[in-house]
């Protein structure tokens, strides 16, 4: 009788305890499906529009890829062109600069001193761009700081004119945009490097420059991926940088797409969105494959997930 | 050894330099906020006439009213999601999902949520701001928060349950106030990101504006002003404030 009530109630306490579980699983899921309803099913829809017929100022289903042949044929692909440059030009740059800062950081300075320091470079990202971007405007004019210390010091005898409103004026716009964001994953990285992996390099004999670029370089290879991915996607569909400091008639992808949502052409926004954002995911699976994204995370990844 | 010390020299210059880089473009608008015309004295006019602007004082109640429930509604959810990577048993699937929103350029972002909530017939307000604020400021809260809970020994939990606490007493009286502060920072890098967001927004605000969009809009329409420089020089100092603030809440968390 006893043994029979017990596994009743053995019985109801496991269902409670498996409804519990459950109710705790869907609550942890939570954040996960708000991105998913706010980010997935939107994206899935932008997909689904970039291949559909326009109807007046809207949308009709159907099926057609003029949007893309739009995109490919027309004035459009110097665009695309452009901005495939552009922001392969900007990552490249912005790794140039930041992995030195990063690697210095990581590996010469105390810890707590190279969080303080890194921190310094987190601060000016966290005001808007756009107005950090506006102040290039100024900084690069003629007759503004830099082109009047370029004539003070005898570099120029004349303000240089292509500082702003060119090529120049954009890049170095996304730079100061994108930078921080690249830094970050690279110390992030190497800081997870644990030291006695470089002492054994050194032990086995490598001099230092052959310790970098056999046993550090690859090690960071998930940050470097991680910064390229921010400066290459960030740049890539960046709309506000090249309407400030382009000037008239510069048009990369993302002021492109803004463009196409002023005339009211949802299709042909979406379809050049949907390339951006495939430019991302592509990125995105080539990094999931190839390294485990809690490399990124450094020192976190060492707590046990 | 000297030319280490050169060497290393040289680096801190570099570094320098860098950094001089990223804050150079934080000084102009104070300097164009204060001066009434080039050559002329100092003045505190425009920041007097901020005020008397019916469009940008809408804009800044809508900022503060987006900037607070996006404070209020992210810092839960990172927590929920950080909690999700070391109990969902996917924790590389759980980090990409919550991570993703960071690397959708903000034009994409902007465009695909404004036209579902189009589709969806949902009108845009400041509920739709704040959800694509939300949407944006996650996974960086998710980051802070996941930092501050890598620090935490849930070995703690394991004594708690040890104790006869269940999940819920365990997590309420021995996680949460170790990690009280990591919540805390990410709610004010939350509002920090909130405030300072314009392509999202532009995108899903409709008749609505913040101060960032009333920016972005009159630069459009009509150029930048001192007025605009006015604004954009308290934006600046705002923000560094609340830097400071989630700072001193960060540092004074992890001192204890």
């Amino acid at each position: 009788m006893g043994a029979f009530q017990g596994s009743i109630a053995g019985a109801l306490s496991s269902r409670a305890r498996r409804l519990r579980r459950l109710g705790r699983r869907a609550l942890l899921a939570l954040p996960l499906l708000f991105v998913a309803g706010l980010l997935f099913v939107p994206l899935g829809q932008m997909f689904l529009w970039s291949v559909w017929e326009r109807a007046g100022f809207w949308v009709r289903p159907g099926f057609t890829l003029a949007w893309y042949r739009t995109f490919v044929t027309g004035a459009r692909l110097t665009v695309l062109e452009r901005s495939l440059v552009v922001a392969a030009g900007v990552t490249v740059l912005g790794l140039l600069l930041a992995y030195p800062i990063a690697y210095f950081l990581a590996r010469h300075v105390r810890r707590e001193f190279s969080r303080a320091i890194l921190l310094l470079f987190t601060v000016p990202f966290l005001v808007n761009y756009i107005i950090r971007t506006f102040s290039w405007v100024y900084l690069l004019s003629r007759t503004g700081p830099i082109n009047r210390a370029l004539v003070a010091l005898g570099i120029t005898d004349r303000a240089v004119d292509w500082l702003l409103f060119s090529d120049f004026a954009v890049c170095l716009g996304l730079l100061s945009s994108y930078m921080p964001f690249m830094i970050y994953p690279l110390w992030a990285a190497l800081e997870g490097i644990e030291q006695p992996v470089i002492e054994a390099s050194w032990l086995l004999g490598a001099p230092p420059p052959r310790t970098f670029f056999s046993v550090t370089l690859p090690l960071s290879m998930p940050g470097v991926f991680a910064a390229v991915t921010f400066g290459f996607v960030g740049s890539f569909g960046e709309g506000a940088v090249p309407i400030i400091l382009g000037g008239v008639g510069y048009q990369l992808m993302g002021n492109t797409i803004t463009s196409a949502l002023d005339v009211l052409n949802y299709p042909l926004a979406a379809a050049m969105s949907s390339v951006v954002v495939m430019a991302m995911l592509l990125f995105l699976v080539a990094w999931y494959l190839a390294f485990d994204l809690r490399a990124v995370l450094g020192k976190i990844a060492h707590w046990r997930f | 050894m000297r030319v280490r010390r050169t060497s290393r020299a040289a680096t801190w210059g570099y570094v320098g330099l860098a950094l001089l880089f990223l804050y150079m473009p934080l000084l102009p608008p104070l300097g164009f906020s204060v001066t009434a015309r080039p050559g002329d004295g100092l003045t505190l006019r425009w920041y007097r006439e901020l005020g008397s602007n019916p469009l940008l004082v809408g804009g800044i109640e809508n900022s503060l009213l987006v900037a607070l429930v996006v404070g209020l509604v992210t810092p839960p959810l990172a927590l929920l999601a950080a909690m999700a990577v070391r109990e969902l048993g996917v924790p590389r699937l759980v980090v990409l999902v919550v991570l993703l929103p960071l690397f959708i350029p903000g034009v994409s972002l902007g465009l695909a949520t404004a036209v579902f909530f189009r589709a969806l017939d949902i009108t845009p307000s400041v509920w739709t701001i704040a959800a694509v604020h939300a949407l944006w400021a996650l996974p960086f809260a998710f980051l802070v928060i996941l930092a501050v809970m890598a620090t935490f020994d849930p070995v703690y939990l394991e004594a708690a349950y040890v104790q006869g606490a269940n999940r819920w007493r365990a997590f309420v009286d021995v996680e949460l106030p170790m990690i009280r502060h990591g919540i805390t920072g990410a709610g004010i890098f939350a509002v920090i990101l909130s405030f300072n967001e314009t392509v999202r927004t532009a995108l899903v605000q409709g008749a609505l504006n913040t101060v960032q969009t009333y920016i972005w809009a009159t630069f459009l329409q009509v150029g930048l002003s001192p007025t605009l420089h006015a604004l954009m020089s308290l934006l600046i100092v705002l923000t560094l404030a609340l830097v400071s603030v989630l700072l001193i809440v960060t540092s004074r968390g992890a001192a204890r």
